[in-house]
């Protein structure tokens, strides 16, 4: 049920609430506190009932048969290509490749942008709040090509020192990749301004989206970067679903990263001849079900309205931060300024997966680890930290509920 | 029905006050031990007199199930034979997985109800898993598959 057609904020979250299915379930005993939103968020059921009624009703392969099932198959899987070409107020539909994920979208462009394009002696620019995904598939096309990885540093709040950044886009750096908001400290970066950095110095930016694609509006058009990752499943859509946006000239460049079926206009054993993009970067048999559901996620959350979201998640941050800062023994880490709804801590003399798992027996559902940036947890000195990481579904009063567990679970355990 | 908790009394007791903390100022065996994914990391040092572990010592950082765990482990090893140990580990990985109470592993049967938290058993697995690398000779020890 996706009632908000209403204009008028706030958001009514009894209502949103009753939309997400998996929201009403116990754990331990205990009603679920899903604060995990970071690691994956819960679906409405519009995004379930998509998936179901697609395999149904309408189940068929894409872009190759001329029955009925197909048409509307392919059909329903570009409309989700349409969907987030707007979501994203991309310049065009076809400068989005859909993927498995971000992790796939930033391979692709490792591999097929910069690849073939690296020099020894070049250097590919990234930041210590980077999550794994966008710093492993850097680290392997440098090494296969004599290429360094270069870091711009942060401050100890966690936000990005951006002259840093800025001085570091030398001539030898060939592609630069910086999250949008980082997944660990909860940092939004200042993307325009980097963008415009990049830009005067003709190294093309990369966005790792997948933290601020659920969270906050994406104007690709006003960001200026030159690729973009996002991931469906933390955009209360269906794993294995994700997209990257590049600019068209940008993709016309590159050349295949998979072969197979989709993505060829003719093979000959003496040669093929690939489609155009997007295309030709989606080989074999697509999440067909997946992006028809994605598509259903990036119509509900449009629904209800990203300003709306971005004001909402931003009083439970608030209320979040300051109801934390009161527990004996607990330090944020990440504390910038412009921040989405995910904090990290720490609590003295308490290691994160004791909390966490004690935690859990309250019903409350955190992330406790490195979170898949050991170069960050490197630069704090920490091995891991807890992380609650909100969405509009969220309430106040969970967040009173899961700050006055973790209370009892200190005074429990030290 | 709620599971109990891996965190009974004793394993408190032994996570607040572990018994063997410390270095040995002659050792005749050592290992380090860690899961960095986890972020534990043991030392473990022994002092063997004729095959028999004489002192046992533990050192280093790591969450309350490790500590309590190789606190416990010093308690029941103490004025063993060294090539007794490795059996009595395999004994301890059936209790996490099996949850059923062996007499044999004294107070390391608190530690039962990881049973029902399959992602904690490595946890409790790394002091024995240094322990087994200090007895053997090897110098590092982690119970992690390789970190992603």
């Amino acid at each position: 049920m996706n009632a908000l057609h209403d204009p008028a904020p706030p958001l009514d979250v009894e209502r949103i609430r009753a939309d997400f299915p998996l929201l009403a379930r116990t754990v331990h005993d205990k009603p679920l506190v899903y604060l995990d939103n970071a690691n994956t968020a819960q679906k409405p059921a519009a995004v379930i009932e998509a998936v179901d009624r697609f395999y149904r009703e309408t189940n068929a392969n894409v872009a190759r048969a001329v029955h009925q099932l197909g048409e509307e198959a392919t059909a329903a899987y570009e409309a989700s290509r349409d969907k987030l070409a707007r979501f994203l107020n991309a310049p065009s539909r076809d400068e989005i490749v859909l993927t498995s994920g971000t992790t796939q979208a930033i391979n692709l462009v490792a591999y097929s942008y910069a690849l073939p394009r690296l020099q020894p002696g070049d250097e590919i620019l990234v930041t210590t709040m980077e999550h794994h995904a966008n710093i492993v598939p850097w680290q392997i096309v440098c090494g296969r090509t004599g290429a360094k990885l270069k870091v711009a540093p942060i401050s100890e709040r966690g936000e990005l020192i951006v002259d840093k950044f800025v001085a570091a886009l030398t001539p030898s750096v060939k592609l630069a990749a910086v999250a949008h908001v980082s997944n660990v400290l909860g940092t939004i970066n200042p993307i325009a301004e980097l963008a415009r950095a990049a830009r005067q110095r003709g190294i093309p930016l990369l966005v790792d989206g997948s933290q601020a694609a659920p969270h906050l509006p994406i104007d690709l058009k006003a960001l200026g970067c030159d690729f973009y990752a996002l991931t469906g499943h933390k955009l209360f859509g269906p794993t294995g679903t994700g997209a990257l946006w590049a600019r068209k000239d940008i993709l016309r460049e590159m050349p295949p990263f998979l072969g197979g079926g989709e993505m060829i206009r003719e093979v000959r054993f003496e040669g093929t001849t690939f489609a155009d993009p997007p295309h030709r970067f989606e080989a074999g048999t697509p999440n067909i079900a997946g992006f028809v559901g994605l598509g259903a996620a990036l119509d509900y959350v449009e629904a209800l309205g990203r300003e709306r979201i971005v004001e909402r998640e931003q009083a439970l941050l608030e209320h979040a931060t300051a109801a934390l800062k009161a527990v004996p023994g607990l330090r944020i880490v990440g504390e910038a300024a412009h921040k989405a709804a995910v904090i990290s801590f720490l609590v003295e003399g308490a290691h994160a997966h004791d909390l966490a798992t004690l935690l859990d027996h309250e019903g409350i559902a955190v992330r406790s680890g490195h979170h898949c940036a050991h170069p960050l947890m490197q630069f704090y000195g920490v091995p891991a930290t807890l992380r609650a990481s909100l969405a509009f579904y969220n309430t106040h009063e969970e967040i009173d509920r899961f700050v006055a567990a973790l209370v009892k679970v200190r005074q429990f355990l030290l | 029905m709620t599971a109990p908790t891996p965190y009974p009394q004793i394993v408190l007791d032994h996570f607040r006050a572990p018994r063997h903390r410390g270095t040995l100022a002659a050792c005749t065996h050592a290992a380090d031990g860690a899961n960095p994914l986890c972020g534990d990391a043991l030392r473990i040092e022994l002092r063997c007199v004729d095959g028999r572990i004489e002192a046992l010592a533990f050192s280093g950082e790591a969450c309350a199930i490790a500590t309590a765990t190789a606190s416990m482990l010093g308690e029941l090893v103490l004025h063993r034979d060294g090539a007794d140990i490795g059996a009595l580990g395999a004994r301890f990985a059936r209790l996490l997985e099996s949850g059923d109470e062996d007499a044999g592993l004294g107070p390391l049967n608190a530690l039962r109800p990881l049973q029902q938290y399959p992602a904690r058993r490595k946890c409790a697995l790394l002091p024995w898993a240094t322990l087994c690398a200090a007895l053997a000779g090897a110098p590092h020890a982690t119970t992690e598959p390789d970190s992603a």
